[in-house]
């Protein structure tokens, strides 16, 4: 089709600004502050994120996950602050950045997704047309292109009818599929980080998976850099290769996904672990099987 | 990259179905609006007309009485009655009047017999340019100050700018008129203190005999409006999906427009929509004050003089007015914010 490599034609070829083992983001050492109680919300975090790597931050709410987040994104709350340490994408120190090039390196360079995607898009306009929006802000590209290239990014959310999940508004469309339009809206302009901030938290079980599923999908195949971050220890170990854990602001654990899940030092990484295995099905399964088992042999 | 050669063919015939679903849902939205003001206005206008026709058979008001006045022996009341169909039943003579009017025929004035609908004309040319100049006046400093307050907030800009609505919104348009005759006119001698002068007569003379009498009637409009506009776009502001925009690398200035104007001019648009009536209602002072020959002053004087077919003809233009406004301003909402308009 000569028409689609037309169309292809004003997108940029992702990671190409960053080599395989070029650091796309690294936390050094970051303290936050919220000015209005005068505290320290985070006491120093540093972890680093290179093409095609994930990194998962896992603990209780109010652990400060979200607003290490919030501060890679720039996003913090009004009266909180980096306090200590520094923030680094792709090479840009971003206590430096002015507005307009914080404009300029989200989207294009670094993306989120959050938990409830409905209240993350315009009630007000259709779906298909935000995503558009956003290629044709970031990328230059005409109308008629970044039309073509959010249905595109529809159909490679999995979403069944694109055309018709194109024009539609967020209160005609379900939670897991809303959430693969924010996927869809955060990849638009190709970044090379993306952050999912519990973006699985308020979906069913099934929708869930599917939706790690397709993460790992776009992460696999475009080299992607994702920040996971979630309250549930079975999301981070299914996506990452290195784990945070965070307690009270304080990381008390880190290190590869193998490694703290089998031999974890800290008490709160094993009472995590020991949760999912006292609660999760697994065990269910598991006691019924060796009950079965039990009854055959005194049969 | 996201691999999207599969996906590709099913594009071509999926665009016009988009076309298609996105035309059909907007007309359906849009007849959906119109059907609703409908609906409203068919049982206002009844029960509205009907009451005004009540009035006059219980208040016994007879175009005798006008054309004849006190001393009038029954049988020429008699005589002048009959002419006018007063003797016939209540409800024929409703039916004819009603009837009448769905074919665009007012009556004609009980003093003057001039043709109701022409009289109403001639006001309403002069009332209609000091409302909708005094519309425009008032969004586009509504607007203009809302927006400022809201982008400003906290500041001392927001502060002097509430202050100043707060006293707009207690000034009765007559008194700002007395006041602006006062300055403008009596003392500076920029504008004519009153009067009216046609469009065809040029533009610049019009306009001079409409700006004060629209700026008085305007004050209200403009803090109504500011002050919605703020509280909206403040809320607007604090969405999760200007967070949302923002993180997908929009600039502040896309945000505003796209993002948070429209979703929070919702309130401000809707109070426009109430503040037509205020305004014709308030025309009657203005136009007073101005020395304006306009369907407020005209209402005014046929109710003064017991000319019923005149006074109904205002009831019904009236509520012409006040629905079609209200159903442009519906529409507009529907286009504007289609989710709030489905009371999501």
């Amino acid at each position: 089709m000569t028409t689609l490599s037309e169309l292809e034609a004003p997108q940029r070829t992702p990671v190409s600004d960053a080599a395989p083992d070029q650091v796309v983001l690294a936390v050094r050492g970051v303290h936050i502050h919220d000015h209005v109680s005068d505290r320290e919300i985070v006491h120093g975090i540093s972890f680093e994120l290179t093409p095609g790597k994930a990194v998962g931050i896992v603990g209780e709410s109010g652990s400060g996950k979200t607003l290490t987040c919030r501060a890679a994104l720039g996003i913090l709350p009004e009266h909180f602050a980096v306090s200590g340490g520094s923030i680094d994408i792709v090479g840009h120190d971003i206590a430096e950045l002015s507005p307009a090039q914080w404009t300029e390196l989200r989207g294009s360079t670094i993306s989120a997704v959050f938990q409830d995607p409905a209240s993350y898009l315009n009630p007000s306009i259709r779906v298909g047309a935000q995503i558009a929006e956003v290629i044709r802000v970031k990328t230059g590209a005409t109308r008629r292109q970044a039309r073509h290239r959010a249905l595109e990014l529809l159909a490679a959310v999995q979403l069944r009818n694109p055309a018709l999940v194109y024009a539609q508004f967020t209160y005609e469309l379900s939670g897991g599929m809303l959430q693969r339009v924010l996927i869809a809206a955060a990849i638009a302009a190709d970044p090379t980080v993306v952050i999912a901030d519990e973006a699985t938290t308020a979906l069913d079980v099934t929708v869930q998976a599917e939706i790690l599923d397709l993460l790992a999908d776009l992460q696999e195949r475009t080299g992607l850099a994702l920040l996971v971050v979630s309250h549930d220890l079975a999301v981070v170990a299914q996506l990452c290769d290195e784990v945070l854990v965070m307690r009270e602001g304080q990381v008390v654990e880190q290190g590869t996904t193998a490694e703290v899940l089998h031999h974890p030092q800290h008490e709160y990484t094993r009472m995590l672990i020991a949760e999912h295995e006292q609660y999760g099905l697994e065990r269910y399964l598991h006691s019924e099987l060796s009950a079965e088992v039990g009854l055959n042999r005194a049969g | 990259m996201v691999t999207t050669a599969a996906y590709a063919p099913s594009f071509v015939s999926s665009r016009r179905a988009i076309t298609v679903i996105r035309a059909r849902r907007a007309v359906g939205r849009t007849l959906i609006t119109i059907a609703r003001s409908i609906a409203i206005f068919v049982p206002v206008f009844l029960l509205a007309t009907f009451v005004t026709f009540t009035l006059r058979a219980v208040s016994g008001l007879s175009p005798a009485r006008i054309q004849l006045g006190e001393e009038a022996t029954p049988a020429a009341v008699h005589r002048i009655e009959s002419t006018w169909g007063l003797n016939r039943p209540f409800l024929a003579q409703y039916w004819t009047w009603f009837d009448n009017v769905l074919h665009g025929n007012l009556g004609r004035s009980w003093s003057s017999g001039v043709p109701v609908s022409q009289l109403i004309g001639d006001g309403l040319t002069v009332s209609l340019s000091v409302v909708t100049l005094s519309l425009v006046i008032g969004v586009v400093f509504g607007f203009g100050f809302g927006t400022l307050a809201a982008l400003r907030r906290t500041t001392w800009i927001d502060r002097s700018i509430t202050a100043v609505l707060t006293v707009f919104s207690v000034m009765p348009p007559f008194v700002v008129g007395i006041v602006l005759v006062e300055v403008f006119a009596v003392g500076l001698r920029w504008f004519p203190s009153g009067g009216f002068v046609p469009f065809g007569a040029g533009a610049a003379p019009w306009l001079s005999h409409l700006l004060l009498p629209a700026l008085a009637l305007s004050f209200d409009t403009v803090a109504i409006v500011a002050r919605q506009l703020r509280a909206g776009l403040i809320g607007a502001y604090q969405e999760n999906y200007v967070t949302g925009a923002l993180v997908r690398g929009l600039g502040p200035r896309r945000i505003f427009f796209r993002h948070v104007l429209r979703n929070g001019a919702g309130p401000a648009l809707t109070v426009l929509g109430l503040q037509f009536p205020a305004l014709i209602g308030g025309s009657v002072v203005t136009e007073w004050i101005f020395g304006l020959q306009g369907f407020g002053r005209f209402a005014n004087d046929a109710a003064q003089a017991g000319d019923v077919p005149s006074v109904q003809g205002v009831l019904v233009v009236s509520i012409v007015l006040v629905v079609t406004f209200n159903l442009i301003v519906n529409v507009v909402l529907g286009k504007v914010t289609p989710a709030a308009q489905r009371g999501v």
